[in-house]
């Protein structure tokens, strides 16, 4: 098993004014606990572990040789007896890498658990959903999983794993510290070396991650026993403890079951915006992170969404297209952005154009005009299930007047140079309506 | 475990018989360094005094002073007789030997002396950083505040036992070998309340999170530390440096918030810490109306306009997610010469000064108390900009 982390304790006599080696330990590391971030390379580590001490002056020395570690980030704190024993410093030693040296004084012989807590790359997990709508397409069963990565050079046995969904603020990466020659620089030289980053390059396969998604109920390795998960909001971030602990050897991955929900209602929601989407109409599949939905316990972190739907009686599947989406809050509204469709087809066609009220000025040349454009809409739905659509239309200009013709109730003015149209259509049905647009240009923009 | 370094700098004693014009040369002592401080209160330089003792005799003495792979300012090279300062001991001149990092004093005694002096000199590549860690309580209402002094020596000396000091504090004793760091706690305050801070700056922020594509819009979260007795802070001026955040989550554990930079945060100026984005709040800010309205035209016979206003309408709707209130601070930024014709947070409204504030003549602030979300959904608020932004000049477009 490969252990890139190794702690020795140095006992030193307290009166001897030459350091005199007395005793070596290696203690073993008690507990670990991981949080990984998903919005940063970046894992705190705490690690428990029970340091035996002599009274008086003591070295503790810390190494990490192959692995991600901040050394900036290294912190030692008694958990017992806080009182008698002193951390006075932590020195890196000169011509010496990735190793960090505590001088410990103490009031007390015997053993110390001490916390040593450091922030590490090379950690990292994502989520990933897998959803599949009935035939009907009215519900979708919405699984999620998690995949915790260790690409940090450090086996973490047998380790409680938390992981956290927000964004934190960075000023440094967490390998670029890691892979410092000195552990805060040198002043006024900024150092590379190029030998060692192409090292850590070559260990540092780790995706770079999006958010990624959790949202559940339960946590479960598949096909092990299932695992509670602890959700709780803190700050800006969510926080989520995975029950017992997990062995993820450096280079592996696990996947874990975060949650599964057998009906999500889902809306089948048509857009068509030309200045987004082309002339394409693009298809969203549309729900609420809320408890109608039999969601809404946590916000849910974006991540990639692979859709299927129900083919026949025998579970069969097809694959209906894929979105990734970002983090949505407990209440907010998804959207699934699952593609452009065929089967469903917006078709603005203008019928007619005319231009009115031209204004001259003294030279006789034109200095206002109105152009008025009337439009047909006509919408279709091809499939056997109802479907709402979306339609925005964009104006080059801030200066216009809307007046709508045909069944579909009012627009919505979406800002000032666009509107929205929505639609609900029965299973192959058609739809259309019109409006005419007239805009302003030159001095009868005044006044408007 | 590192071998240890060779004093690179070298103090020579050196005799000349007193009135004699050709310097009879004789090497008499290499004096130990005594005691050494290093001053680190100049964020640029090192200043480095230390003492040694040198067996000077009656008459005139040389003393030379020289160094290698280190950089020393050679003209901040002081020298103090301690013991016999005045006429006993005189300090006549100071000269360069070329092509050397040296220099040579020609001292004059009194009588035979052993002299403590006190040497001095700027020194380069040794200097310190200041790190700041915090841990914020469950509810973030407070942090118990830490503050790491680092002390990095790439000056190429050894130094084996020094007193350490800053601009402020008591001085330490450290030894600190060439290429050495060593991390040391100087700081600690308990309880040092925060005011925790959400804001939403619209020169900064995409306004419309609807038409970024699977993205959010962070609203930078920032802790705010006031460096002042109530705070207990206050004894002295915070000096700028990495901080990180950290928060009790309340399972005998801490999760990592965030980490920032601070500068130099006198007394009774505020530490203001971003330590990361809520995604739980969300502005969607529009522009509902931007008509021009032509003020003046000149008298060519194709008239121009020559200054306008304008009609401008600009809404942000807030919707918090969170399950606990906020406190967003919304910037805006209406540039030129305006005037604001209404302004209304869910329909009521809002009075310059009373409710808003101008931070400047182009940049409102406003405070919006943001309720938590309830059962109904998000709290959502609705803010609402009509103004007119008067006398511009140029680009009408008709």
């Amino acid at each position: 098993m490969k252990r890139a982390i190794t702690i020795l304790t140095v006992v030193l006599t307290a009166s001897a004014a030459n350091a005199k080696v007395d005793l070596v330990t290696l203690p073993t590391r008690g507990t670990v606990q991981l949080t990984i971030y998903n919005s940063a390379d970046l894992t705190l580590v705490r690690e428990s572990r029970a340091l035996t001490v002599k009274e008086g002056r003591n070295k503790l020395q810390f190494s990490w040789a192959n692995t991600l570690i901040d050394p900036t980030s290294l912190e030692m704190l008694p958990k017992a007896d806080a009182d008698k024993i002193d951390i006075a410093d932590l020195a890196y030693p000169p011509r010496v890498r990735n190793l960090g040296l505590w001088n410990v004084q103490s009031g007390i012989s015997g053993k110390v658990p001490v916390e040593i807590t450091y922030l590490t790359s090379g950690l990292s997990w994502r989520a990933f959903y897998m959803g599949t709508l009935t035939e009907d397409e009215k519900t979708m069963r919405l699984k999620g999983y998690v995949r915790v990565t260790n690409n940090s050079g450090e086996d973490y046995e047998n380790a409680q794993t938390r992981l956290i969904v927000g964004k934190v603020h960075m000023i440094d990466q967490i390998a670029q510290l890691a892979r410092r020659q000195y552990p805060y620089d040198r002043p006024g030289v900024e150092v590379q070396d190029d030998s060692r980053d192409k090292l850590l390059d070559a260990k540092k396969k780790v995706p770079l991650l999006g958010d990624a998604p959790i949202v559940g109920h339960l946590f479960h390795g598949e096909g092990l026993g299932r695992k509670e998960v602890k959700k709780e909001g803190l700050s800006e971030y969510f926080l989520y403890t995975i029950e017992g602990t997990e062995t993820i050897p450096t280079g592996w991955s696990k996947r874990l079951l975060s949650f599964d929900v057998d009906e999500v209602p889902v809306v089948n929601l048509y857009k068509f915006e030309q200045q987004r989407y082309g002339n394409s109409v693009v298809r969203f599949l549309s729900f609420k992170n809320d408890t109608e939905h039999e969601l809404g316990e946590t916000p849910i972190p974006g991540g990639l969404l692979k859709v299927y739907r129900g083919a026949g009686d025998k579970g069969h599947l097809s694959y209906t297209g894929q979105s990734s989406f970002k983090y949505i809050p407990v209440d907010e509204d998804v959207e699934l952005n699952l593609g452009a469709v065929a089967d469903v087809v917006v078709e603005p066609k203008l019928m007619d154009l005319k231009t009115a009220n031209y204004r001259f000025d003294r030279r006789r040349n034109i200095s206002g005009w109105d152009e008025i454009r009337t439009f047909k809409i006509e919408v279709r739905n091809t499939r056997e299930l109802p479907v709402k659509v979306e339609i925005k239309r964009n104006f080059p200009t801030q200066y216009w007047d809307l007046k709508q013709t045909g069944r579909v109730g009012n627009f919505e003015k979406e800002d000032l140079d666009t509107v929205k149209f929505t639609l609900e259509l029965e299973p192959r049905s058609k739809q259309e309506f019109g409006y005419a647009l007239t805009t302003y240009h030159g001095v009868r923009t005044e006044g408007r | 475990m590192n071998g240890k370094k060779k004093t690179i700098m070298a103090i020579v004693l050196l005799l000349a018989a007193a009135g004699l014009v050709e310097a009879r040369i004789k090497l008499v002592a290499l004096p130990e360094r005594d005691a050494t401080v290093i001053r680190l209160d100049n964020p640029q330089w090192t200043l480095i005094e230390e003492e040694r003792v040198l067996t000077l005799q009656q008459g005139l003495n040389k003393v030379d002073f020289s160094w290698k792979g280190v950089s020393i300012d050679a003209d901040s090279i002081r020298l103090k007789a301690l013991d016999h300062p005045g006429a006993n001991v005189t300090l006549l001149n100071v000269s360069y030997p070329p092509n050397e990092a040296a220099l040579v004093w020609e001292i004059s005694c009194a009588d035979n002396y052993a002299e403590t002096v006190r040497i001095s000199y700027l020194l380069r590549n040794i200097d310190r950083l200041i790190t700041y860690k915090a841990i914020a309580d469950k509810p973030e209402t407070f942090v118990d505040l830490k503050s790491y002094l680092v002390l990095r020596n790439f000056s190429g000396e050894d130094f084996d036992k020094a007193r350490v000091l800053l601009d402020y504090g008591e001085a330490f004793e450290q030894g600190i070998d060439h290429e050495e760091t060593k991390q040391m706690l100087f700081l600690k305050a308990d309880k040092v309340p925060i005011t925790k801070m959400w804001t939403f700056d619209a020169a900064k922020l995409p306004w419309d999170p609807e038409k970024l594509e699977n993205k959010n819009v962070g609203i930078p979260v920032s802790y705010r530390i006031v460096n002042d007795a109530k705070s207990g802070l206050g004894e002295f001026a915070m000096w700028g440096g990495k901080a990180r955040l950290f928060q009790d989550d309340g399972q005998e554990s801490t999760i990592f918030l965030g980490e920032d930079v601070s500068g130099m945060v006198p007394v009774g100026e505020k530490m203001e810490l971003y330590i990361g984005d809520s995604r739980d709040i969300v502005v969607t800010q529009r522009q509902m109306k931007d008509i021009q309205v032509p003020t003046h035209k000149n008298n060519d016979k194709a008239p121009k306009v020559v200054l306008y206003d304008t009609d401008e309408i600009i809404t942000a709707k807030i919707e918090n997610f969170k399950d606990g209130e906020a406190l967003l601070t919304m910037i805006q930024h209406i540039p030129g010469e305006w005037d604001m014709e209404e302004c209304t947070l869910d329909g009521k409204n809002l009075k310059l000064g009373v409710d808003y504030k101008k931070k400047n003549a182009n940049t409102l602030e406003f405070e919006i108390k943001l309720p938590a979300r309830n059962d109904d959904g998000p709290a959502v608020k609705e803010l609402m900009m009509h103004f007119h932004r008067r006398h511009l000049r140029s680009g009408y477009k008709g």
